[in-house]
């Protein structure tokens, strides 16, 4: 019998598989009454509502939602270059001070990582009530330790004999650090921050679903009292705004890394991220009068060990733990393997530019707006959060791994279509072989973010850790919410452990060093 | 007959006059060695004849038809062995062996070899052929040798089954008993009854003791033809010429 290989473009595209128990069980659970409301809905997406008021109260969602983003994003990123700069080894190692504490500080940053914004949400949200402040602190907790942890990681695997020559040369420390570390990580840390600016804009959003205010409350409740015109007004104006940004961010790269004098720039860019971030504070503040007066501060009864252990013997861990794992398998499944089937089945040009207005359509939809209009025609499942799941991460993948093609060079395509391979063997064997490594790698990553957003999708599909969460913050049974937690956070350092492993492996074996790309996935 | 035709064939690149209005015929059966120093012209003009470069004015034919217009099918009939062979590392041996079959199936065929489920005994043959020991065929090809690859885009090559074959420098990294070994099969004298070989030649060399297995000599200097002559024809003083400074 012959001996089956997986090679990596197969690799690549086996996952899609994942689609088909996904899809049955959907199929399996359409109501036909949600079918008319599907198709109402779809229809709506042509003829979004043009009323006045709808419009300006969708613009004035989206300016709150803006807010919220940039100023928790520039926060975080504040917060997160200091904490990263005193959490690497080579910065206790250069103040001559003990090496532990950079690894101390390191280690605790896990735990804010490992927790979902939303979930930081909610926990904030029962003790401090909804306000866009909540908001606020919920994204820069997570953000700022997972800044943080880039930061740090630059530091300590940049080369440091420059500033070891330089040091020893007689340079200020200071001078020696700004010189020698400066230009090496700067263009990584800036392009990634630049990154999390679209990562802060969808999570602003999820967190006004939940009802911290901005375009994700006012989508929420058009969806929810079934006004589907002022829903897609609302939705097709978040669209518009995250390809705007995503389109912003990628020429502000180009401008900034490939002109020689980057220096200048960066330091107007900096300036800029400040007034920016001044204004966008100042305007929450006008637009939310009561934005700090609004916070009450509810006490919160640290519960006692008897109460954990009966709160740890009612929670079903099993299956909560199963619900979990499924969704994140099964909607890592569809979106590693759905981007390059789909481009394999339609290499030509047109198919090319389909599958990119597609994606960038699945990337800007909210996770849990995807969830609730997967529940208009059936019911809840671990089925519909695992799509819901897989859809938003159908784009970044599909992107990313499109972004590399458009990135290669043609020498090993055109030796394979010499060869009078068809296009899309001729696609196979050259354009996904060559990306398929580091697709792999990126692909073990997002995983672990996946992992992580089953949180999101749990309160809506009513399956997973993130449902039960949802459940025990409204019973307020603070025993439950910390083992919750405490099993969230176990789970996804777990996750993260094995996707780094997995993703050294991929890229180590592409020979292709990680870039600014790699980190913005 | 005519298999093979250049028609006023120019290549620009930025600031580079690559290929100097090239007019060339070649015809069925012909054995052509393509000499000329680095950076001559020989691989532009090979890539040119491939399809993979579009000449910047003039055409290029293939049993009469243009080739930019050739559809995949006819596409398999010219066969190439790159100077930097373009084989797939991480695929085993007889999966890249196989890449030169791709033109002959379906995409299906195509997912099958990358599972290593197809039937492999022409791709075994070719292995033979260049003299290659057969209990290498499932080691990746990234764990070869030059020498080991080379052969490899070779046995690739013989798996294509074209009419034409277009070789760049196919002999580079071996030694001279090999070297010797595979002019002589891909120029048709020795090769098992089991593989086919191309009928017709472009190979370009850096040795000038083999011409004479050659039928005809083409000399390329800084983009233009300046030798084009029968291999008996040739003289020392032509091969002074063609390696000296411009």
């Amino acid at each position: 019998m012959k001996k089956i290989y997986l090679s990596s473009p197969i690799l690549c595209l086996l996952p899609a598989l994942a689609i088909i128990p996904v899809l049955t069980n959907l199929i399996l659970n359409i109501h036909l009454g949600g079918v008319y409301l599907l198709l109402d809905f779809l229809k709506s997406a042509i003829t979004p509502s043009t009323d006045k008021l709808v419009i300006l109260s969708a613009i004035k969602g989206l300016g709150i939602t803006a807010t919220i983003a940039i100023s928790s994003w520039a926060i975080s990123s504040f917060t997160g270059i200091i904490i990263g700069i005193i959490s690497s080894n080579k910065f206790w190692i250069f103040l001559k001070g003990p090496s532990w504490l950079g690894k101390s500080i390191r280690r605790l940053l896990a735990f804010p990582r490992s927790i979902h914004e939303l979930i930081w949400g909610l926990l904030l949200q029962s003790t401090l009530g909804l306000s866009p402040l909540v908001a606020i602190i919920a994204i820069v907790i997570p953000y700022s330790a997972l800044v943080a942890r880039v930061v740090a990681d630059q530091i300590d695997t940049i080369d440091d004999r420059s500033l070891i020559a330089l040091i020893q040369a007689g340079t200020k420390p200071i001078n020696a650090l700004i010189t020698s570390i400066g230009p090496a990580i700067l263009p990584t840390i800036i392009s990634y921050i630049g990154y999390r600016l679209e990562c802060s804009l969808r999570a602003a959003t999820i967190l006004g679903i939940f009802g911290m205010g901005g375009i994700g409350s006012e989508l929420e409740l058009s969806l929810r009292s079934l006004e589907f015109n002022e829903m897609w007004t609302s939705l097709w104006l978040l669209i518009f705004s995250i390809f705007a940004i995503e389109e912003l961010l990628d020429r502000f790269r180009l401008w900034l890394f490939t002109k020689s004098s980057s220096g200048r720039r960066i330091i107007i860019s900096l300036i800029l991220v400040i007034i920016i971030t001044i204004m966008s504070i100042i305007l929450l503040y006008i637009q939310n009068q009561g934005l700090f007066l609004d916070i009450r501060w509810n006490t919160v009864k640290l519960t006692d060990i008897q109460k954990l252990l009966i709160a740890f013997n009612e929670l079903d861990w099993l299956n909560l733990y199963a619900d979990t794992l499924i969704m994140t398998l099964l909607a890592a499944g569809i979106a590693i393997g759905i981007p390059p089937l789909t481009l394999l089945i339609l290499p030509a040009e047109i198919g090319g530019k389909f599958l990119t207005i597609i994606w960038t359509f699945f990337r800007a939809m909210p996770i849990p707006l995807t969830a609730l209009i997967l529940l208009l025609f059936t019911t809840p499942s671990i089925y519909v959060a695992t799509l819901a799941l897989a859809v938003q991460n159908i784009g970044v993948l599909g992107r990313l791994l499109k972004e590399g093609i458009e990135q290669q060079k043609n020498e090993l395509f055109h030796s394979v279509t010499s060869t009078g391979a068809k296009m899309r063997s001729a696609w196979l064997y050259s354009r996904l072989y060559s990306e398929s490594k580091s697709y792999l790698g990126f692909a073990a990553y997002r995983t672990d973010v996946l992992l992580r957003e089953t949180a999101v999708v749990g309160v809506v599909g009513g399956a997973g850790l993130g449902w039960q969460l949802q459940e025990s913050l409204s019973s307020f049974d603070w025993a439950q919410v910390i083992l919750i937690i405490s099993g969230y956070s176990t789970l996804t350092l777990i996750g993260e452990a094995i996707s780094e492993y997995s993703n050294n492996n991929w890229i180590n074996s592409s020979n292709s060093t990680p870039s600014h790309h790699s980190l913005q996935y | 007959m005519k298999l093979l035709e250049l028609n006023k064939v120019n290549v620009y690149s930025k600031n580079n006059h690559r290929l100097k209005n090239i007019n060339l015929t070649i015809g069925s059966g012909e054995k052509v060695a393509l000499l000329g120093n680095s950076g001559s012209g020989k691989s532009t003009l090979i890539s040119i004849i491939n399809g993979s470069l579009l000449p910047s004015s003039g055409k290029v034919f293939f049993k009469d038809l243009e080739i930019k217009n050739l559809s995949p099918r006819s596409l398999t009939k010219i066969a190439t062995i790159w100077q930097d062979l373009r084989l797939i590392e991480d695929l085993n041996v007889l999966q890249n062996i196989n890449v030169g079959a791709l033109g002959h199936h379906s995409l299906y065929w195509s997912i099958l070899n990358l599972i290593g489920l197809t039937d492999n005994k022409k791709s075994l043959n070719c292995l033979n052929a260049v003299k290659l020991p057969i209990n290498l065929y499932k080691k990746q090809v990234r764990s070869l040798s030059g020498g080991q690859k080379q052969r490899i885009a070779i046995a690739r090559m013989l798996r294509q089954q074209g009419d034409l074959l277009l070789a760049d420098e196919p002999i580079s990294n071996l030694d001279p008993y090999l070297a010797n070994a595979m002019i002589k099969l891909l120029l048709g004298l020795e090769y098992p009854q089991s593989i086919e070989v191309p009928d017709t030649i472009l190979m370009s060399i850096h040795r000038p003791e083999l011409i004479s297995n050659f039928t005809r000599v083409i000399g390329l200097k800084a983009g233009e033809i300046i030798i084009d002559l029968t291999s008996n024809k040739l003289r020392e003083q032509d091969i002074r010429l063609l390696y000296s400074n411009p």
